[in-house]
């Protein structure tokens, strides 16, 4: 697995209110069968299209194809500097050997990678909340629909690994799919190696993890302060 | 049977009709009430000819300010006229800042009943617009979908148009334009909701009234009406109004079909004068097939305006 470049990783506690809000980072969420699972925290911050769509997570998975989102998102997240799970990167992996195994390319559906718990197909967890999750509606030149095509690819990924999970063909939204292949890893939170979790609890005002922090503080030092601030 | 409604000419016809059945010599050929008498001979004749079960027409002309209509209050099936509420909707949303024109929608076969919530998907091979399902798993703008919903009346997109804005949203739309005889239930091919008898349906004089806001440019801003007549315009389905016109003639218009109604509902752009309104709905049986009433009905205006002087 290729180490993704020109990118950093964020505490999304230490974003500005209005991301922390729609990100949620931290936060317990219910499934629909109301267990609770903590939403991740770290993402790759995305600092223009250029950066998503030049960044290549595996040999055949850009970043940009996990960041697919319509007007569902909410239109702050759909602006740059964009946020993605640190675990894309695992599902990156595992869907290069689903690509290897289905013997074509996969495409990721709209709103089928990455969705943020503020995305209004967010209503109970999911793993595309934790970016562990993608819907695929077509694998080389064949659309994934009907129930033949769907289960023969949802056996090509339940075979290429133990670890992916599909949703069987049926009509039942969340439960079942019937225009895509569903395939995810679970609840998966990627923490950066840089991360000590003895820290994990509370957002760590003073004490810089990565060096992208340090740099920013430096800036914001030597901006003059605002009436607000004042 | 229906009958004739006039605005500003109705006494002044009914007028002239009166005198005519008692005088064997007809009014002067240019007058209004005398044209107006015509037009109704025709439409009559033009019903019976084509066999029509169903005859609705609503006219209004901005240059003459002449409103003229038949069986205009009568509730027809709306077909693909229904888009153009569906396109009213839309703008309501894009006026208030709700939704951009350039949001990206994806564009996917998959919608919920509004009768039982069970999914459906569209029968793609029906429905003409490869430019909206082409796209299948990627992405539309709303300003694309319009565009394909009442150029090539795709269902896909309008479908996919209806989730967005929301049935609710697009009758609030009406009622703020106080626009009645339009009724929108649900989007395209949901095939519980027509087994339940839950169709949309429109009046000649609802779809009259929609044009109208649109042309006068009230259809919540001039720049909103603006943008839905320019994708009105190009209309590329041209049976319907358009082929009882001269070739000169801009038709901003949306046409409806289904095995027993063939529907048009145009505003009509004819150099030197201002533009009129044009609604032709017409319901027959299935074996009958839709013919070519609608254009006969609007070629029989188009001369009647023609051959009309003004005092």
């Amino acid at each position: 697995m290729s180490e993704p470049q020109s990118i950093k990783v964020v505490d999304a506690c230490d974003l500005n209110d209005e991301l922390r809000f729609l990100l949620k980072p931290g936060g317990m969420v219910l499934d629909a069968q109301k267990r609770r699972h903590r939403l991740p925290r770290y993402f790759y911050e995305i600092p223009s299209h250029e950066a998503a769509m030049s960044i290549r997570l595996t040999q055949h998975f850009g970043l940009n194809e996990f960041t697919l989102v319509d007007l569902k998102e909410d239109p702050r997240l759909q602006e740059f500097p964009r946020y993605i799970p640190c675990a894309v990167r695992v599902l990156a992996f595992y869907l290069e050997q689903f690509r290897r195994d289905a013997g074509g390319s996969v495409h990721i559906a709209v709103n089928g990678g990455y969705r943020s718990p503020s995305h209004k197909l967010s209503q109970n967890a999911t793993p595309h909340m934790w970016a562990t999750a993608a819907d695929i509606y077509r694998i080389g030149s064949t659309i994934l629909k009907g129930k033949e095509t769907i289960e023969k690819y949802n056996g090509i990924a339940e075979d290429s690994s133990d670890d992916l999970h599909v949703l069987p063909y049926g009509h039942v939204t969340g439960l079942n799919a019937d225009d895509h292949v569903h395939l995810d890893l679970g609840y998966i939170t990627v923490i950066p190696r840089e991360i000590s979790e003895d820290r994990m609890e509370v957002p760590q005002e003073n004490k810089p993890r990565f060096a992208f922090e340090d740099r920013r503080r430096v800036e914001r030092r030597s901006q003059p302060a605002t009436s607000e601030d004042e | 049977m229906g009958s004739p409604r006039f605005s500003n000419i109705r006494q002044m016809a009914l007028k002239a009709r009166k005198a005519e059945e008692k005088l064997p010599v007809s009014p002067a050929n240019d007058s209004v009430a005398a044209s107006e008498i015509s037009l109704y001979r025709n439409v009559l004749k033009i019903k019976e000819e084509h066999d029509l079960e169903e005859l609705g027409i609503s006219f209004w002309d901005a240059q003459t300010t002449i409103q003229w209509s038949y069986n205009a209050d009568h509730y027809f099936h709306a077909a693909s006229t229904m888009k153009l509420a569906v396109l009213i909707g839309v703008f309501r949303e894009i006026d208030r800042g709700t939704l951009a024109l350039d949001s990206p929608v994806h564009v996917r076969n998959r919608f919920t009943s509004i009768v039982n919530q069970e999914p459906f998907m569209l029968d793609l091979a029906s429905d003409a617009d490869p430019d909206v399902y082409g796209h299948l798993g990627k992405t539309l703008t709303v300003r694309e979908l319009a565009y394909w919903m009442i150029t090539k009346s795709s269902n896909l997109a309008t479908n996919l148009l209806v989730d967005v804005v929301t049935i609710e949203s697009i009758q609030q739309a009406l009622d703020e334009l106080e626009i009645d005889g339009v009724r929108v239930l649900r989007g395209v091919e949901d095939q519980a909701a027509f087994e339940a008898g839950l169709n949309n349906e429109v009046t000649a004089n609802g779809l009259q009234k929609m044009l109208r806001v649109i042309a006068d440019g009230k259809a919540f801003s001039q720049e909103a009406s603006d943008d839905m007549l320019k994708i009105m315009l190009d209309q590329q389905y041209r049976s319907g109004i358009p082929a009882g016109l001269p070739k000169a003639a801009r038709v901003a218009h949306k046409t409806g079909n289904i095995s027993t109604v063939h529907h048009d509902a145009g505003i009509v752009f004819l150099d030197g004068r201002e533009p009129y309104v044009l609604v032709i709905l017409t319901q027959f049986r299935a074996e009958t097939g839709r013919g070519s009433a609608v254009a006969d009905v609007s070629r029989d205006i188009y001369n009647t305006l023609a051959g009309l002087t003004y005092e």
